[in-house]
């Protein structure tokens, strides 16, 4: 594997309105690398993903993608290098004023004006059919399914050939089948297009099929960060009993009615 | 002490709850309540939840419940209650009479400050797509034309006709009793042109149109979907705001001039049928009266309601947090801003060009 660091996060501090979420949270991400962001819900996994692709701006550190820095001095990082970089949100965030292949041509269409409707066209159609979604190329968001609908958020994310490619748990709400087919297409993905993923998931089958490398955050901080094995052999226990599906202890709090009983 | 005492049913139900609870509070007033749980079958979680509360609320005010005759299986039941501690409630941070009308104040500013950014950015972005025609969406804001503007034509002509009918018919009255209804042209036209023409079709697409747009670009924001396009580097102000600030920009104008025309129109058939007014001395009147100076004010007028519509609505839109109540509420608060704010704008207006 090429060791390019593709991502650097560098003791990140991320959080809403004052409320602090993330903590010192560091992660480096290498060329081809399928990274998965795992946690319990409500440890800050989302938040992570938020601030790593722009759309929230953290409280501190520095994040360095694709070999740039970035940079907030005009208030969202610069359109060069989000245009470098794909995600697939979780619900597929398809504009359901437009059909799916109106969708996936989104990027080029704005992007590149001037190229010609015809290849947008041929483009859009194959990476739809990469997707196995060739027939749902007219069809409107509205009628898809679940899985169909990611699927075809994926052929978006990927329409500009991006180095990165950041997903918001994609098997979320899917069956086991489907789950596992977007798990086998974005290993495809990487092991055609070279792409890097960093996916954001709690689903643990797809974790056993897709990780590379993981990144545990635990209450705002990184509890982990290694290989699957190491966190199954000499990870925290927090890690162990996540990946093993123990759950936690759960403390019962309460106050006890004590009621006149009377016999006879 | 007084004591009294209450045969439980086999089963304690919902509506035997609602039916016998207030009773039992107050007939069992400064004494003991005992329930005679003999005929009692099983303790479900309502069963367990009313008698702990029927416990806790006469031990506090000093009275006594005891349940007789409960069997074995009914009191290991019993024994495992547990009930969540009692959350404290939280204190209410008490914002003095100043403090509040200082947040107000912020937060209308703070609004005001937004619109007028989201303006700057629509300036500037339809200038470079002067420069850069390619990238203007043309198919985009041709639909939020049909959508925005040509939809709404039924209603501000049938409005406008109607509004034109009633003020011609009691100004026309007024005007019979000095002999002067051949006024009545000229005071349809100016009113009908710089006023309500103009006022009348903003109130209308802020309420139908704005709202449309509050809505749409909300569900957006709230299904991740302008996300979705900041992440695709796609400028929102580029792709969601100009097709419908274009859209209203081009429509309201051509609109307004709808509404004065038929609210013109409806003046010359009252003038004619019931005040002996001519066509050709109402059209007469009407040419010598509207000026292009009234033109242009009605122009000007419509132009900046347009945008007040545009930006109030897609700024509720971009700035909603939440889900789908919030979409309701940014819907709301988008149509009482824009009229409050259009009413706002005219009366500047009226003072501008009378004064």
């Amino acid at each position: 594997m090429n060791e390019t660091v593709k991502l650097k996060v560098d003791h990140l501090r991320a959080g809403y309105d004052g409320h602090v979420v993330l903590e010192d949270v560091s992660m480096h991400v290498a060329a081809g690398e399928i990274r998965i962001i795992l946690g319990a819900s409500g440890c800050g996994k989302s938040t992570l993903l938020k601030n790593i692709i722009g759309l929230e701006r953290p409280m501190g550190g520095t994040i360095e993608m694709l070999g740039n820095v970035v940079d907030w001095s005009e208030g969202r990082p610069t359109n060069e290098l989000m245009r470098r970089i794909g995600v697939l949100f979780q619900g597929g965030a398809l504009l359901s004023s437009l059909t799916v292949g109106e969708n996936v041509a989104l990027p080029l269409r704005i992007h590149n004006p001037g190229l010609p409707m015809d290849i947008v066209e041929e483009l859009v159609r194959l990476k739809l059919e990469q997707v196995k979604l060739g027939h749902a190329y007219g069809k409107r968001p509205n009628e898809l399914s679940g899985g169909m609908r990611k699927r075809a958020g994926l052929a978006r994310a990927i329409v500009t050939d991006p180095e990165l490619l950041f997903c918001d748990e994609p098997s979320a709400g899917l069956d086991p089948v489907t789950s596992r087919g977007l798990d086998d297409l974005l290993l495809e993905l990487r092991d055609s297009l070279g792409i890097t993923m960093v996916v954001v998931t709690h689903e643990l089958d797809s974790i056993r099929t897709i990780c590379d490398r993981m990144t545990f955050l635990s209450g705002g901080k990184v509890i982990f960060d290694g290989e699957l094995e190491e966190a199954e052999a000499r990870g925290p226990q927090e890690v162990k009993d996540f990946l093993n599906r123990k759950p936690g202890e759960v403390k019962h709090t309460g106050r006890t009615v004590v009621f006149n009983l009377e016999d006879g | 002490m007084k004591v009294t005492e209450v045969e439980l049913p086999e089963e304690i139900t919902p509506d035997w709850v609602s039916r016998e609870h207030s009773g039992l509070m107050e007939k069992s007033e400064g004494g003991t309540l005992r329930l005679d749980c003999h005929r009692l079958r099983k303790l479900d979680a309502l069963s367990l939840a009313w008698l702990s509360h029927l416990q806790e609320s006469l031990e506090k005010s000093g009275r006594r419940l005891v349940l007789a005759h409960l069997s074995p299986e009914l009191k290991k039941d019993l024994a495992k209650v547990t009930l969540p501690e009692q959350e404290k409630p939280e204190e209410q941070e008490s914002h003095g009479l100043l403090e509040r009308v200082g947040d107000s104040a912020m937060k209308f500013f703070g609004e005001i400050r937004d619109t007028l950014v989201l303006l700057s950015e629509s300036l500037y972005w339809s200038t470079f797509a002067l420069f850069r025609p390619k990238t203007l969406l043309r198919e985009d804001t041709r639909i939020q034309m049909v959508r925005l503007g040509s939809t709404a034509l039924p209603i501000v002509l049938l409005l406008s006709t109607l509004i034109g009918f009633t003020l011609a018919l009691q100004s026309g009255v007024q005007l019979q009793k000095f002999g002067a209804t051949v006024f009545l042209a000229s005071g349809m036209g100016i009113s009908m042109v710089t006023e309500i023409g103009p006022v009348m079709t903003a109130v209308i697409l802020a309420g139908r149109s704005g709202s449309s747009i509050t809505a749409e670009i909300s569900t957006m924001v709230v299904q991740e979907e302008v996300g979705a396009l900041q992440s695709m580097a796609i400028n929102p102000i580029h792709f969601l705001v100009l097709p419908r600030f274009w859209a209203m920009s081009l429509c309201m104008p051509l609109l307004t001039v709808c509404s004065a025309a038929s609210g013109i129109i409806a003046g010359l058939v009252v003038g004619f049928l019931f005040f002996r007014l001519s066509p050709a001395s109402y059209l007469h009147e009407l040419k010598d009266a509207v000026t292009v100076n009234y033109l242009g004010q009605a122009l000007i007028k419509s132009l900046t309601f347009s945008w007040i519509i545009a930006l109030v609505a897609i700024n509720k839109g971009l700035n909603v947090r939440g889900g789908a109540d919030a979409v309701g509420k940014a819907t709301t608060s988008c149509v009482v801003t824009c009229i409050f704010s259009i009413i706002m704008a005219d009366a500047v207006f009226s003072f501008i060009f009378y004064y």
